[in-house]
């Protein structure tokens, strides 16, 4: 790369009779008159950026506060946010954004009936409404990796468990009592405090792995409207060329708005949305 | 996927280079483009990538733009009249149309342009000014694009004789910003038989020594010296540009109306159908693990229905219909017409048939396609692949004769335009380069590989003809005195960004005149057998299908 800044200071001239003085106070003025509609877009993007932010942070605790359940070897006293605490938070939490999401769109419709699609205040509303949707998405996917991961280490950890305790467990019993089969094993003979500490944790992992699904299957739903709500806006809107060609010229008389108008509605996104292998619609 | 090679290098050059180089926390910024930085931008960043940067618009500079006079913008231009002058415009009145300027042109920009802007307000206005050296698209990871189809006619057309010397200009400076941007300063060669090949060759090496004072990086590594840049014309292989190609890439791109890259399809959902439109590249895993598989191996519907029921996948599962529904079309628009027609041509560029036993006859089989119900261009192929078998063409009268038996007489024009990229059409005297004996093809209606995979390999072996294949000077040895080098060994790689440097040597080929699916796909094939040693990338000034390049020979004359 070429810095070519210094150059242009070197080249530069005083243009049209303008002082060097009077030029530098034009630059500086204050503009004419601020956009508040695209003040108004952008730090209601930056509410639910900091939304989404404040979700990871959770999603980032829950992480911590998982990994100490299992690596501890006596009850946890509760003194944080249990795993339950943190889920419940992280679906109301996503839910508020999912609908703050929502209200910006709105938001954009009516600012797009006002002002006219080709609105910078209008693109602007449409690109970071997408992108939000995006991380909103990328959030939940990481809660979702988050709750599957421990999932696995609560498995892994029943294993080691039951093997202690003389019994080793299969794939499909593991299943079941995820489920909530009890567990018909211990004999009344066996003692012992190494005995009667894995019990304990079996326990426990088992009460985990229920609580577990019960939060997975609570946030099903929001899942669902996340992916949703991407789906609509269609992969289109990531390619740069086609959002700068979408962008019509200013317009000039009635043809032009007739083309505008077919245009954006063979762009509605409802229309051209599912693909028939859209498993969660039809499931 | 994280886009590799090419797309990797610009992307990031793009994305860290430019935008997060102005990036400011709590501010959000314009962007400004014109067609070709449009062009290169959407073909390495996604929208997402520029707004996590903080670009929260992006608007075409050609376009009447509404002030946004809170936002500061990023020009992201070519040093052209067209972008300079609307860059001025904008900042003209006393209300300027954005709050300051940050200007990176994609190549050098000339004096009198520079000296327009330091004239201008806008220059008051003006925070960062740059040359970014990135004046190609990097199409594929090992595939770029100068994305100018109308040169062309700029080197072949004796119509735009006068506009060659300007063609050679701007094409060698493009050329020489992909050697900057992959720090490379690779030896230059060129193709003996075509006198623009020399002229070109001799432009780049020149435009090279000019970048290399200001990027000392370019060729820096110790492999870097055995590095070549190839320069080849179209001519050089008439035959790969008008074959059918089988594989999936190739196939699409010749039978199916793709445009822009995108292709469009309709689904059948349950209830009504629906049109879709997916875009073919590099993000799209699935399109990369296919585009150069033989159809007859894309076998989709045996890869794993994923039917979980958790949304992240559904992604996915429309890659697999999409994909599924582009080898379905294919295939139907192949059984409708083109069987017969494939497998003539591979005897025709092979010269012998499926078995090996030279071909007698080449009239007798070719006479019933001409006769049959195929479209012209179809027609125009055969023969002119009959023509390129007769390697030192064919007297006129036969040539006549044949274009009446196919009835293609409007189109005829094709055939004799040929001629301007310096093939044999009528009883001429040059032939085709010797071809290497390659037993790795399974297919038989896919026996044809391109002449520039012969190229390529032997380039990397060192035994490329010198007489056919001159340097313009002879190649750089290691400058910096072994000293240096060894102190420097263990560092040299340290500043730069991990795609970047690839520390073996490169092979860049560039072919004036169009690239075909198929020489594309040789550059991942060859680079693959070197086991990673070597990578090879090809070019040109654009991409090309048979129809583009019958198309553009018929506008020749």
């Amino acid at each position: 790369m070429r810095d070519r800044l210094q150059h242009l200071h070197r080249v530069k001239t005083d243009s049209e009779g303008f002082s060097t003085v009077e030029l530098n106070s034009l630059s500086e003025l204050e503009p004419a008159d601020p956009d508040q509609d695209l003040d108004g877009v952008l730090n209601e993007a930056q509410q639910i950026r900091l939304e989404i932010q404040q979700i990871q942070n959770d999603i980032s605790e829950l992480q911590d506060v998982n990994y100490q359940t299992i690596n501890r070897t006596s009850f946890p006293s509760v003194t944080k946010r249990d795993s339950n605490t943190i889920g419940a938070d992280i679906k109301r939490r996503g839910e508020a954004v999912l609908q703050q999401l929502h209200l910006m769109n709105d938001l954009r419709g009516e600012l797009e009936a006002r002002r006219g699609p080709s609105d910078p205040a209008v693109r602007i509303a449409r690109t970071q409404y997408h992108c939000l949707s995006n991380a909103l998405r990328e959030v939940m996917f990481s809660y979702n990796d988050t709750e599957m991961s421990h999932r696995e280490a609560c498995k892994r950890h029943i294993k080691r468990q039951m093997e202690v305790v003389g019994r080793e467990i299969s794939e499909e019993e593991l299943e079941e009592m995820m489920e909530g089969e009890e567990l018909c094993v211990f004999s009344v003979h066996m003692e012992g405090k190494t005995i009667h500490s894995a019990l304990m944790q079996l326990q426990s992992r088992q009460q985990e792995l229920l609580e577990l699904e019960t939060r997975i299957q609570s946030i099903q739903e929001l899942f669902l409207d996340v992916a949703v709500l991407v789906e609509e806006q269609g992969a289109a809107v990531e390619n740069i060329e086609q959002s700068v060609q979408k962008a019509e010229v200013i317009v000039h008389d009635g043809t032009t708005q007739l083309e505008n108008a077919s245009t954006s509605d063979k762009n509605n996104p409802l229309k051209r949305m599912f693909c028939g292998c859209f498993p969660c619609y039809h499931s | 996927m994280a886009p590799s090679g090419l797309k990797a290098v610009v992307g990031d050059k793009i994305l860290n280079g430019v935008i997060k180089s102005v990036k400011k926390d709590g501010e959000w910024k314009v962007l400004i483009v014109d067609h070709m930085s449009m062009r290169i931008l959407s073909s390495c960043c996604k929208m997402s990538d520029i707004l996590a940067e903080g670009v929260t618009i992006v608007e075409d500079i050609s376009k009447r733009r509404e002030p946004i006079s809170s936002l500061e913008a990023i020009y992201l231009i070519t040093p052209e009249e067209k972008s300079v002058d609307a860059l001025i415009k904008d900042f003209k009145d006393s209300a300027f149309t954005y709050k300051a300027a940050h200007v990176f042109f994609t190549d050098t920009c000339p004096n009198e342009l520079f000296a327009k802007i330091g004239r201008s307000r806008v220059a008051k206005a003006v925070k960062t000014l740059k040359e970014i050296n990135v004046a190609f698209l990097p199409y594929e990871s090992q595939v770029f694009s100068l994305d100018d189809p109308s040169s062309f006619e700029s080197f072949y057309s004796p119509k735009k004789r006068d506009e060659r010397d300007k063609a050679i200009a701007s094409v060698a400076e493009q050329i020489a910003t992909l050697c900057d941007t992959l720090n490379e300063c690779p030896a230059v060669r060129y193709y003996k038989e075509s006198e623009e090949n020399l002229k070109l060759a001799d432009e780049i090496r020149r435009r090279l020594d000019a970048h290399k004072a200001d990027n000392l990086k370019m060729g820096e590594g110790p492999d870097k010296a055995r590095s070549q840049l190839l320069i080849v014309n179209r001519g050089f292989d008439p035959i790969s540009p008008v074959l059918h190609e089988l594989t999936f890439q190739a196939m699409a791109y010749d039978l199916l109306d793709i445009k822009q890259d995108i292709y469009s399809y309709q689904t059948t959902g349950i209830g009504n159908s629906k049109e879709r439109e997916v875009l073919l590249d590099e993000d799209d895993e699935l399109w990369v693990q296919l585009r150069h598989m033989h159809i007859a191996d894309a076998n989709i519907k045996d890869l794993s229905q994923m039917l979980k029921k958790m949304p992240q996948y559904q992604k996915e599962l429309s890659m697999y219909s999409t994909h599924l529904h582009l080898a379905e079309a294919c295939m139907n628009k192949f059984k409708a017409t083109l069987n017969n027609v494939c497998e003539v041509e591979q005897d025709l560029a092979m010269g012998a048939n499926a078995v090996g036993e030279p071909l007698k006859d080449a009239m007798k089989s070719i006479v019933p396609v001409l006769l049959s119900e195929i479209d012209a261009y179809d027609k125009i192929r055969i023969i002119l692949l009959y023509i390129f078998h007769k390697k030192k063409g064919i007297p006129e009268e036969n040539l006549t004769k044949l274009i009446q038996h196919a009835n293609i007489r409007d189109d005829s024009k094709i055939i004799t335009n040929i001629q301007n990229l310096g093939c044999n059409i009528i009883n001429a005297g040059k032939m085709l380069p010797e071809r290497k004996e390659r037993a790795d093809s399974t297919y038989q209606l896919s026996r044809w590989t391109p002449i520039i995979k012969d190229i390529m390999e032997n380039a990397i072996d060192d035994k490329l003809d010198r007489k056919q294949w001159p340097f313009i000077s002879e190649p750089a040895t290691i400058t910096t005195t072994q000293t240096a080098v060894s102190a420097r060994f263990g560092h040299w790689h340290k500043n730069r960004s991990p795609t970047e440097h690839r520390s073996g040597p490169r092979l860049i080929i560039f072919m004036i005149g169009g690239v075909s699916h198929s020489e594309m796909r040789s550059a991942y094939e060859v680079t693959r057998a070197t086991d990673g040693k070597w990578e090879v990338l090809i070019g040109s000034t654009h991409i090309l299908t048979p129809t583009s390049f019958l198309n553009d020979l018929k506008k020749l004359e």
